[in-house]
């Protein structure tokens, strides 16, 4: 009696969703922890990666920020062939188209993560344009720019939001 | 409800799609829709602003384009490539060959009337070019089944193993596109000699082409012209997005249907975007002039910016030309484009500069007129 209601109650039960298929862990290496430095008394703060929707990052220091694209994007893009990069002095909006990087694969626009002016482009990526997939983190960066708006970097996202975000579209 | 193309005119199809009216999160199609355009238009400029437009206009997450475009005689460069490089600027210009600049990656091609260009709109997430490439193959296939046609893993499409028939491009931006030639009938000895630079001594970054041989499909089977081949293409992605097998005409020049264009095609033109874009590159060359049964070499180094002369090194034989006139030449190159045009008038105008001594207009008229067919 008591195992035929039971399976009453089962039969009335809504089936329990499936639980997500556990997913193979990234083979992509953890992006290396940033560096906490202290100068002098008052230790100035290396704020933590942001990224876009994009895929692209910014890490700020000393009020200057350093752009590059993820790891995530780095793997989709495929060998990099040349990248095409801004002219220092180049003002950025957010959100603007500021060069492209081709590869085997597509020619892909980059896009400005904050507003702000380009101070400096890494000229190593001229002659070895593959340290974008090699270490895309580091050496690979691709501009570094003004942040003339700081909340901005409020509407990015941080490493975990990242995480959650490409998990999302990797659907 | 799997066939979403609108009966309404195109104008009002393209209004539901635009990106900036309806965001992604609002916008609830009830299933994936395919659309098929075809140009009208046999103009480069026209047909590359369509695609520009509809990179930046139309919504993709659930939309695909297949677009279908032929041109009139023109070279096209990928967006990171040096044109001096990569075909003979000189030619074209003596035949009227136009040169364009595309957005997308890859190397060099030459369309005509015999070319198809076909480019296939997704989101980012549906961006797949080896499928778009099957699709084009079993639609070749199924016009003619003996065909021997297959994709590679660079994305080219090979006829009889061994010939090139069509190359693709990408660009991933806001949504992505795949486009690809594909050769039916196209004049293949004035592509492969258009093709080839005469250009000596250039050092670049700039992406280079790959160079194949190449056949057209109506060399394999005289009855396949570029319209059969189109509408094969057509019917195969009508079968594959499961909508009616319509192909809509489209005018790239109409502003009403595509609001924003005309300025589009006309930045496509721009000598700061065919030229401009070149990634820096030196030359450093040497050529040889006869003149008076006199054989003078003269040597040439420059750096080219941005289309535009930033270092400038001329030698000639010594006291061949009075050496202020070759010292304000090399100061006067200095920051002017890069082209045949602009280094004869400026040329030509410092010589106006000069007293009138016929030896010395002769001998400067002869080196400029070398320098610019060598160089540029």
């Amino acid at each position: 009696m008591a195992l035929r209601a039971v399976r009453a109650l089962g039969a009335t039960w809504a089936p329990l969703p499936a639980l997500p298929a556990l997913r193979r862990p990234r083979a992509a290496p953890l992006p290396p922890p940033l560096r906490a430095r202290t100068l002098g008394p008052t230790a100035l703060l290396i704020l933590a990666r942001k990224y876009t929707d994009k895929h692209e990052w910014i890490s700020v220091e000393n009020g200057i920020g350093t752009v590059g694209i993820s790891n995530f994007a780095q793997e989709a893009l495929g060998d990099v062939v040349y990248c095409s990069l801004p002219e220092v002095g180049t003002k950025l909006n957010k959100q603007d188209e500021f060069g492209a990087l081709e590869s085997v694969k597509a020619a892909s626009e980059l896009y400005s993560p904050l507003t702000g002016e380009v101070t400096e482009i890494n000229i190593a990526l001229a002659d070895n344009p593959g340290l974008v997939n090699k270490s895309c983190y580091n050496d690979g960066w691709l501009i570094k720019m003004t942040v003339d708006s700081p909340s901005e970097l409020d509407e990015l996202m941080n490493e975990d939001a990242y995480e959650k975000y490409i998990k999302s579209i990797e659907d | 409800m799997k066939n979403m193309v609108i009966r309404a005119s195109l104008k009002n199809w393209f209004q539901l799609f635009y990106v900036h009216k309806f965001p992604a999160a609002g916008f609830k199609t009830t299933a994936d829709g395919a659309i098929i355009l075809q140009s009208v238009s046999n103009d480069i400029y026209q047909n590359l602003a369509v695609e520009d437009w509809i990179h930046d206009n139309i919504n993709l997450e659930n939309m695909q384009v297949l677009f279908l475009w032929r041109n009139l005689s023109t070279v096209v460069i990928g967006r990171h490539q040096n044109p001096w490089q990569e075909c003979n600027l000189k030619m074209m210009r003596q035949k009227n060959i136009k040169l364009a600049r595309r957005r997308s990656g890859g190397g060099t091609v030459y369309h005509d009337l015999g070319n198809i260009n076909l480019t296939f709109f997704t989101s980012k997430k549906k961006y797949e070019r080896m499928e778009n490439l099957k699709l084009v193959v079993k639609a070749l296939k199924c016009l003619r089944p003996q065909l021997d046609v297959h994709a590679t893993d660079r994305c080219d499409l090979l006829l009889n193993r061994n010939f090139k028939i069509s190359g693709s491009a990408a660009k991933l931006g806001r949504t992505a596109y795949h486009h690809c030639t594909l050769l039916c009938s196209a004049d293949r000895f004035l592509l492969s000699s258009v093709l080839k630079s005469p250009y000596k001594g250039i050092k670049s970054n700039a992406t280079p082409s790959v160079p194949a041989s190449v056949k057209n499909l109506f060399e394999e089977d005289p009855t396949l012209t570029c319209q059969i081949v189109m509408d094969a293409i057509a019917a195969e992605y009508a079968i594959y997005h499961q909508i009616d097998h319509h192909v809509t005409l489209i005018n790239p020049a109409d502003e009403t249907v595509f609001p924003g264009i005309n300025n589009k095609t006309k930045e496509l033109q721009t000598w700061e975007w065919i030229y401009g874009k070149t990634p820096k590159f030196s030359i450093s060359t040497c050529f040889n002039m006869v003149y008076k049964h006199s054989f003078l070499e003269v040597k040439v180094d420059m750096d080219v910016k941005h289309g535009r002369i930033e270092v400038c090194n001329i030698n000639l034989p010594e006291e061949w030309l009075p050496p202020a006139l070759c010292g304000e030449l090399e100061k006067n190159l200095i920051g002017s484009k890069f082209c045949p045009s602009e280094t004869t008038a400026l040329a030509s105008a410092l010589l106006r500069s000069c007293p009138q001594d016929y030896e010395v207009h002769r001998r400067w008229n002869l080196f400029c007129e070398n320098m610019t067919t060598t160089l540029m």
